[in-house]
Formats: C-alpha cells, structure tokens, sequence
C-alpha cells in the first residue's frame, strides 16, 4: 500500500488536483448533486420496488435508471479524483474501505436486480404490490447506498486503521 | 445573541462531544439526499423526463420529500448552534438558507398546482409552462443550495 500511496502522490493526476485550490471544493459540490441523484433517483425505483407509492407505475420505474448512472458517473469521476489527490488519508481510513465495500453489495445487489427483476417488471402489474425478491433487492439497494452515504459523510471521523 | 446560543448545553454537545457533530452532520446528509433527490426527480418529471410516471403519482412522493426537508431543518439548527457567530457572518451560509426558503416555496407552489391540475396533464400530456419554469427554477435552487452549502466551509 505505501507503494501505490507514493506513486500516486508523485503523478500528474494528483498534481492536476493539487495545481488549483478550488478544484477540490468543486469536486466535493459535484459529488454531493451526484449522490443526490443517485439516491433520488433510486428512493423512487427502490420505494416502488418495496412495495410502496403503489400510485407510481413500476414498469415506468426504469426510465430513472438513467440518473441512477448519471449520480453514480460523477460520483465514480469525482471519488476516484479524491483518492488520487489524497491517497494516503483513503487508503488508511477503515471507513472508506467499507464504503468501498458497500459499493461493491450494492453494485451486486443492481446485478440481481439487471437478470432476476428487469426481465419480469415488463410483466408485471403497475400498481400492485411487488414479490418477495423484490422487496428483499430495495431493502438491500436502500440499506448498502444509505450506508455508502453515511460512511462518506463520517469518513473525516471514523478512526485510521 | 448568537454567541449566547454557543454556550448553551445543546451547541456545547453538538461541537464538543465525541459523536455529536458527525451525528447530526450524518443525519445533514442523509436529509440532503432525500429532499434534494425526490424534489429533482418530481422536477424532472415535470420538464418531461420519465414518461409513463403519471403527474399525479408524483404526489405521493411528497411526504417523503418534506420528511427529508425536517430532518435537515431539525440537524441543521443543531449543527447552526455549534458555530452560530461564525454562521451568521458567513455569505455562503446566509446564500444557502435563502435558497433553501426560496426552494420550500416553490415546492409548495409547484405543489398546490400539482394538486389541481396534474390529472389534466395527464389526459392531455402537456405541463402548463409555468410549472415547467418553476420545476427549473427549482432545481436550480437545490443545485445552488449545494454549492453554497458546501461553500461554507471555505470562504
């Protein structure tokens, strides 16, 4: 680790990120609009998914899959920049590293969602209620991104190591 | 005044306690997602994105929008405490808040004329263009909330 920290401190990218003062307020702005439409988008899919807003029609659900990419596209970009500016500080943080984890459940989690769901939700009736499997792909959708979030708010106050 | 309020019981927990700041910056974040998030998203509908998702249906979206809203109205009062002079004398601060005033009244606006007229959007598939100015106008308001918000911390 002390390796990739100090190549990636003596790299043009971290230096890009260094080079101005508000490059990285102007990340941190852009990763906030990202994870709201992130989690905006997904509390209506997830919501519906689970069970409720019964008046919102499930099959439509997917045309926000589009913001979901969008939210999670900046935040990808603008995290990644994060760590190439301050790797140290991430790669020693036990909060960042189960973030990354909870990325990593609730990227498996959107697979489940892409082969067992996505094929069927076409079939399915708009305003009823959803399938067991359904309900248990929100709750895991909702639980890992409300957590990804809260782990990156705290990230500056969970412990070192 | 304000300085008064910093050493009252409640600030002195909220900026020196172990777990009260990041507590209620936590609580901030997620209030955040969840105002901003549903609020773009009904906006988004209503300039013309997501098809298929009925006017009126974005209705029920909105208790869960407005429980976003208390969360951070309440955390953000505790987390104003903390640091209420330095608060009041920040522009990016005060920027913030009258975007967020502005922001809740527009929802309500957008809101009231959901409520009497989404069903005709929906059998005639067009939003009257004042709605769909105020949902810009909205979001843009959240964005500019955000980057103020955020701004606080460095000017």
């Amino acid at each position: 680790m002390e390796a990739f920290v100090a190549a990636v401190e003596s790299s043009a990218i971290n230096a890009w990120v260094h080079n101005w003062a508000w490059t990285w307020p102007i990340m941190e702005i852009i990763h906030f609009m990202g994870l709201s439409l992130l989690l905006g988008s997904l509390l209506v899919i997830d919501l519906r998914l689970a069970g409720f807003i019964r008046r919102v029609n499930i099959v439509a659900t997917h045309k926000l899959l589009p913001w979901v990419f969008i939210g999670f596209g900046l935040n990808l970009v603008t995290g990644f920049l994060f760590v190439m500016g301050d790797p140290a500080r991430y790669t020693a943080n036990i909060g960042f590293w189960w973030k990354m984890f909870l990325v990593l459940i609730a990227g498996l989690n959107a697979l489940w969602f892409w082969f067992k769901i996505n094929p069927v939700m076409m079939t399915w009736d708009p305003h009823a209620d959803t399938p067991a499997i359904a309900k248990v792909i929100a709750w895991v959708s909702l639980s890992s991104w409300f957590g990804v979030l809260l782990l990156g708010r705290l990230i500056p106050y969970i412990g070192t190591g | 005044m304000f300085e008064w309020l910093e050493g009252t019981a409640v600030a002195l927990w909220v900026g020196e306690s172990l777990y009260g700041y990041p507590f209620m910056l936590a609580c901030h974040a997620v209030g955040l997602a969840i105002v901003v998030g549903l609020f773009v998203m009904r906006d988004l509908r209503l300039i013309g994105f997501f098809e298929g998702i009925s006017y009126e249906s974005l209705d029920s979206l909105r208790k869960f929008a407005w429980t976003g809203f208390v969360i951070n109205a309440i955390s953000g009062c505790f987390l104003f405490t903390s640091q209420a002079t330095m608060f009041v004398s920040n522009t990016a601060f005060l920027l913030k808040i009258s975007m967020i005033f502005l922001a809740a009244i527009c929802g309500a606006i957008i809101q009231n004329k959901m409520r009497d007229e989404a069903a005709t959007w929906d059998s005639s598939g067009v939003v009257a263009g004042s709605v769909k100015s105020l949902a810009m106008l909205s979001i843009a308001l959240w964005m500019g909330a955000i980057i103020a918000g955020r701004l606080t911390a460095y000017v």
